[in-house]
Order: structure tokens, then C-alpha cells, then sequence
């Protein structure tokens, strides 16, 4: 739409069936030529009241949408719902069900990380790396598959514990896996993250100014590459992640570049870490006796528990009132503040063919902000 | 912008050629399927001769996709309502929970998960017997 | 830190709920001085979320600020309790991030943020109902009154009915075999 009384600003709409945007959402962007001048977020094109259907079924109902809230990695959402249930209704869980959810969510972490490298290489138009990513993913899904009884909507990860144990040669299968990645690991490399026809275009877009990415909350992979060492996982540890050897990269630029070297790291980190859960994995019960749905109640209380996704912190704040009903249950992903106050900002001064690699490097996924 | 020559950066990318020679990474689709995992969660069964009709199944159901119906199969002699389960897969998540609360273990997910119908009504969906 | 904040604010509840969180409720008028109490004496310089809980039986909403330290080390969950039908100051001249989050619960609970000057419609698009998030607001009627259901599941039979139902036919029936009985054996 071109604007009548400013003659040379043009209006366009990118997304929500663009399909270099992440998700169903779209932007709106003022131009002056190829340059953005404004850009406003619109959402709700993927609107299904999940909080509010989840006030009206017990908790054990409840568990079964909560994966639905996030599509390309369900499980931090349900190892936080289950962390937040068990929190209120103070429950302990097993050993080996907490080493099984570490490996869930780690998996889980890396099946996001190739769909982002699909995403981002996409984005700039390499289409075999696309291609290539969503197979490798695809490897990971099948043992998904073959544990959980499902390729994207787990719902394994249950309030008392984990829903089935291992299935024979399981974990022979995860180290055969891991040592496939590692091998592509290289190859990622060399066709992706070192290639020149990226650098040229990541280096120097997006960048994050630190100071105000503390303050204004941003997460993850945007933190991590302007410097800051922030992830839940050391800094307020869950699960057994204080038992594990990690680290976590940074990158100082603060550009789309240096997110692309932090997640590519952070692919060999889950990897590194998954060979520890392997190696370590214990014997015992993976669930403890949970009363019927009916009879399972949560006191009057209210909590916030937090994991960290493939994207950042994700977030829940649950409160119970005294029923077998959960009273509130409030999602807090990294999309709300990244694809608002970060994504507009971000946008202003930017090349319009940079807006997919801009928005593909934040990461923003627009069902967890519509819940 | 800036432009330097970065020779390392040109040249790795050609490597992807070396996948001309690796094996393919899809199947052939029609003429060789892809086989379903043991215990992936597909369309539901239900062994009639141990169903009791308790209808614990319909009431976990949080989607409301269980109904409870008489049929003139044959059913368990201590099925004390005389009434099977038959699901609703327009509203069905496959979420197994009926699977979970099952007293004899009667309603079971199955690997199968074809269904091609030209009507809507086929949705609604008798467990097979088995 | 935690006498100081007892001491100033007059608030007895302060609740350790783990290691890294813990959780305040302060009267609503004193809500933004503890933040920034907070935020600049003990480095709690991120918002991480604003959340509410609709408690309709209490006639209030309990609105928290997720607030964490700089070194994301600890959170404190600041709560005040606001009526259900009052407005309430916008924080997003602190927090820059708070103006989405405000809009976001505007939108689903209809608390109006005063000073926040982008309280538009979110993700629903020309909502003429109640705020979807507040108690009274009762989906199955929404439902029943709005959308059709699929046909042919009208034949659900409701098994506890049923069960009774048949007990009571196999007793009657076994009274009346009996009774045959006894009136065959009286007879003979």
C-alpha cells in the first residue's frame, strides 16, 4: 500500500504465508526503498486459549496440551509442567526418570536446533543445508518414535515421572545417533556456518546492543551472543544438570552471525551432554504412584519454574487452589518479549531481505505467544 | 559492506558435491514403507472378551472423544453395562491416557494409523477386536 | 534484605518457596516502590514476566512481577492483589518489555494499565465478549451457543444408568424364576 501523502513510504505485510517467517505471524513494515523505517508485530492467527481450556480439566487432563503450546520442542513445556505440579504438590521423583527427562530435553534441544538451521539457511536461500538439517531431525524424531509412541507430540514427560522406560538397545541407539551428528557436525560446518556467502550476510545485521538486553529480558541464544553466560541450566540448575559437565557458549558480536557460532556450539554441547546421560544412566523405577485424576489435587499456592529450551528460558507460573483443577497457568516463552520489543526494534534501519535472517536467528515462535 | 576474499569460506561449500555419490536418505514410498516403531501410538483396539464396560476410559477422556454404545458384537460376560467404547477421531489427540486407566487392559493403541474414508462420518471409530 | 523489606513495607509475607525464588505480596500501593527498591539497591534489574490469577471467590486478581537479579541467579516474585474491576499503573516506563505483556493481559483479563499507550487487541480479533481469562467468563456455554456439534454421537449411554438398569432386570428376573419355581413346586 503506498501511502498517498507520503509518496515514497510503502507499506507491506511480510507474512503470516511468507514463507521466510517463523511461523504464522506476520509483520508489518514501513519502507523507503529496501530500508525499513517501522515495523509492527501482529499475531493471532494461531490463537487456541490453551490457559483457559487448562482451568477447566484436572491436572492429569491438562497434561496432555500442554506439548501443544510450543511445535518444534514440546518437551520443555511438559518437563515444566510436570516440574511445576510436582512443585505444588510436592512430589519427588525417581533418579532414573530425572536422567531420562534430561535426555528427552536434550534431544528435544537439538531436533529444535537443525529445524533452526533449516530455517536460518533457508532464509538466505541455501536450501540444501535445509534439506539436509530437516533429515538429520528426522533421525532424531524416530527415536522419539520408538520411546515416547509419537514423532512431534511426545507427551511423555508426566507429573511422578516419565510415561514408559526405555525400550531394549535404546541407548545404543542414541550413542550410534550422536556419533553420526558429531560426523555431519563437520560438514554443517563447512557448507553453512563457514561459508562465505552467510558470513557476508550475517555479519553485522541484528546486532544486540548487552546492556539492554539484560534489562529488557531477552533470553538464550541472544544473551549468549552478545557475551552474557546466561542459561537456566548452570544458573539456577534443575533436574541433574548440576551433575553435568557442560559449558556454555558465547560469542561477543551480538549479530545473527555470532547466534549462528553459539547454536552451532550448542549442538556439540547437547551432544556432549547426552553422551554423559548415556554413559551414566542408573537403574530403578521411572514413576512413582500417582492417585487417580480425579483424586489428584493441588494445594493453594502458586510457583514459577523455569528450563531452558533450544531458544531460552521457558517459563510457567502455575497456581493450584485446593481442587483437582489448576487455577492459573501462565506460559512466559522467549517469543513474547523477542518477537515484540525486541523484533520492532531490531527491524528499524534494516535491509527488507534481511527481516527472515533477523527473525530466523531470534527464534520466535508465534504458537507460545499466543498460547 | 565490506569485501575481502575469504578463500576458505568459498571453497568448502563445493564439498557438498561429495553427496552425489552417498546412498539416498528417503525410501521409495509406495512400493517400500517406512516401518512404524513397536509401541508408536495409532488407532485404538479394544479385546471385546476382556472389556467391562466401566467406561473409565470415556471419563479420563478430557477431548470428549469416548463414547460408550451398545452393539450387537459379541462383548464379556462381566461387562456389567453391556456398552463398548467407540472414539471420535475428529476429537481423538492420541494422547493414550485412556490406554492408562484401562482396569483388564482391554483398549490398546495400535501401530496402525491408516485411515481413508470419502466421508466424514467415518471418523467415529469402533476399536477393532483383536 | 528480607528483614529490610519487612521492616519498610510492613508486609509479614515473605515466602521462601526454593533455593532461587521467593515471593512478596505487598499492598498495591506500595507495589512500584518495592520494585524499584529492588531493582536498584539489590540488582533485580530484569522483568521477566507479569502474571495474574483470577481468584473470583476473593473478588481480587493477584498480579506478580517476575523479577530476576543480574545474575539470573535468583527470582522474586512480587504480588500484589488489585480488584477485579480496577485499573491499575503501567511499569512499562521501567521495563521497556512490560508494554506487551500489559497489552497481553489487558486483553485477556481486561485490567486496564493506566499510562500505557499501546493497549490495543492482541491475538483476538474483534472480541465483543468478556476477557476470555476471567472466571466468569464460561467456555461450554461460548461453545454450545456458538459452534455446531458432529452428528451421529447421539447414542451414548451412559454406563452407570445402565448398569443399574440391567442388575435390576437379571433380579427381577431371577425373583421370577424363583418365584416360577416355588409356585412349580407348591403346585406338584
Amino acid at each position: 500500500m503506498i501511502k498517498m501523502e507520503t509518496p515514497k513510504h510503502i507499506t507491506i505485510f511480510h507474512g503470516p504465508q511468507h514463507p521466510g517467517i517463523t511461523g504464522n505471524m506476520s509483520v508489518e513494515l514501513d519502507l523507503i526503498g529496501e530500508t525499513i523505517q517501522k515495523a509492527t508485530t501482529h499475531v493471532g492467527y494461531l490463537h487456541r486459549g490453551f490457559e483457559k481450556l487448562i482451568e477447566r480439566r484436572t491436572v492429569i487432563q491438562a497434561f496432555t496440551i500442554v506439548c501443544r503450546i510450543c511445535v518444534p520442542e514440546p518437551d520443555p513445556n511438559e518437563a515444566n509442567f510436570a516440574m511445576a505440579v510436582e512443585e505444588l504438590a510436592g512430589i519427588k521423583i525417581t533418579e532414573r526418570a530425572k536422567y531420562i527427562r534430561v535426555m528427552v530435553l536434550e534431544l528435544s534441544r537439538l531436533s529444535a536446533q537443525f529445524l533452526w538451521m533449516a530455517g536460518q539457511s533457508g532464509s538466505i536461500g541455501l536450501y540444501a543445508v535445509g534439506q539436509w538439517a530437516i533429515a538429520d531431525r528426522d533421525l532424531i524424531l524416530d527415536l522419539f518414535e520408538e520411546l515416547t509412541g509419537g514423532r512431534v507430540y511426545h507427551m511423555y514427560v508426566y507429573p511422578g515421572g516419565v510415561r514408559r522406560d526405555l525400550p531394549n538397545g535404546f541407548l545404543d541407539k542414541v550413542t550410534d545417533l550422536l556419533i553420526y551428528l558429531k560426523e555431519r557436525m563437520n560438514l554443517y560446518n563447512d557448507i553453512f556456518i563457514n561459508n562465505a556467502s552467510f558470513k557476508n550476510r550475517a555479519i553485522g545485521v541484528g546486532i544486540i546492543d548487552k546492556e539492554e538486553a539484560v534489562a529488557n529480558g531477552y533470553v538464550g541464544q541472544v544473551l549468549r551472543g552478545c557475551g552474557i553466560k546466561a542459561d537456566v541450566r548452570k544458573d539456577a540448575p534443575y533436574l541433574i544438570y548440576d551433575e553435568l559437565n557442560f559449558e556454555i557458549p558465547t560469542q561477543k558480536a551480538g549479530d545473527v552471525y555470532a547466534r549462528a557460532l553459539v547454536r552451532r556450539d550448542e549442538i556439540l554441547q547437547s551432544i556432549n551432554i547426552l553422551e554423559q546421560v548415556v554413559s551414566k544412566m542408573p537403574k530403578g523405577d521411572i514413576m512413582i504412584k500417582m492417585p487417580t485424576h480425579r483424586k489428584f489435587k493441588l494445594p493453594k499456592d502458586d510457583t514459577w519454574v523455569k528450563v531452558e529450551s533450544a531458544r531460552g528460558e521457558f517459563a510457567y507460573y502455575m497456581a493450584g487452589d485446593g481442587t483437582e483443577k489448576i487455577r492459573r497457568m501462565q506460559v512466559k516463552g522467549p517469543s513474547l518479549i523477542h518477537g515484540f520489543t525486541l523484533l520492532e526494534d531490531l527491524l528499524i534501519g534494516a535491509e527488507l531481505s534481511d527481516v527472515a535472517l533477523i527473525m530466523n536467528s531470534l527464534g520466535i515462535c508465534p504458537p507460545e505467544i499466543e498460547r | 559492506m565490506k569485501w575481502s576474499i575469504d578463500i576458505k569460506g568459498t571453497l568448502s561449500p563445493v564439498s557438498i558435491l561429495g553427496a552425489f555419490f552417498d546412498k539416498p536418505n528417503t525410501i521409495a514410498y509406495p512400493q517400500v514403507k517406512k516401518e512404524t516403531a513397536k509401541g508408536y501410538r495409532g488407532f485404538h483396539t479394544n479385546v471385546l472378551s476382556d472389556c467391562i464396560g466401566c467406561s473409565n476410559c470415556q471419563d479420563v477422556c478430557m477431548n470428549d472423544a469416548i463414547d460408550m454404545i451398545k452393539t450387537d458384537m459379541e462383548y464379556n460376560a462381566k461387562n456389567a453395562s453391556q456398552c463398548i467404547p467407540r472414539i471420535d477421531y475428529g476429537r481423538c489427540c492420541w494422547c493414550s491416557l485412556c490406554t492408562d486407566v484401562c482396569p483388564p487392559d482391554s483398549l490398546k493403541l495400535d501401530e496402525e494409523y491408516m485411515n481413508v474414508s470419502k466421508y466424514a462420518s467415518d471418523f467415529i471409530y469402533i476399536p477393532k477386536n483383536q | 534484605m528480607y528483614s529490610k523489606i519487612k521492616n519498610q513495607f510492613a508486609t509479614p509475607e515473605i515466602e521462601i518457596k526454593r533455593n532461587d525464588l521467593s515471593k512478596v505480596i505487598v499492598k498495591r500501593d506500595r507495589l512500584f516502590e518495592l520494585i524499584n527498591l529492588l531493582r536498584l539497591n539489590y540488582s533485580y534489574v530484569t522483568l521477566n514476566a507479569i502474571t495474574c490469577a483470577d481468584w473470583i471467590e476473593d473478588d481480587h486478581f493477584a498480579l506478580s512481577y517476575i523479577l530476576t537479579t543480574e545474575d539470573r541467579k535468583h527470582t522474586m516474585m512480587v504480588q500484589a492483589l488489585i480488584g477485579r474491576d480496577s485499573a491499575f499503573d503501567t511499569i512499562s516506563h521501567i521495563f521497556k518489555q512490560a508494554e506487551i505483556m500489559e497489552r497481553d493481559l489487558h486483553e485477556m483479563y481486561g485490567i486496564k494499565f493506566i499510562g500505557n499507550q499501546n493497549l490495543k487487541e492482541l491475538s483476538l480479533e474483534n472480541w465483543i465478549h468478556t476477557p476470555p481469562l476471567r472466571r466468569e467468563f464460561d467456555t461450554l456455554k461460548f461453545v454450545n451457543e456458538n459452534l455446531t456439534f458432529r452428528d451421529g454421537r447421539d447414542d451414548n449411554v451412559d454406563t452407570k444408568v445402565e448398569t443399574k438398569r440391567l442388575r435390576a432386570l437379571k433380579k427381577a428376573k431371577k425373583l421370577a424364576e424363583e418365584k416360577a419355581k416355588d409356585d412349580k413346586n407348591g403346585n406338584s
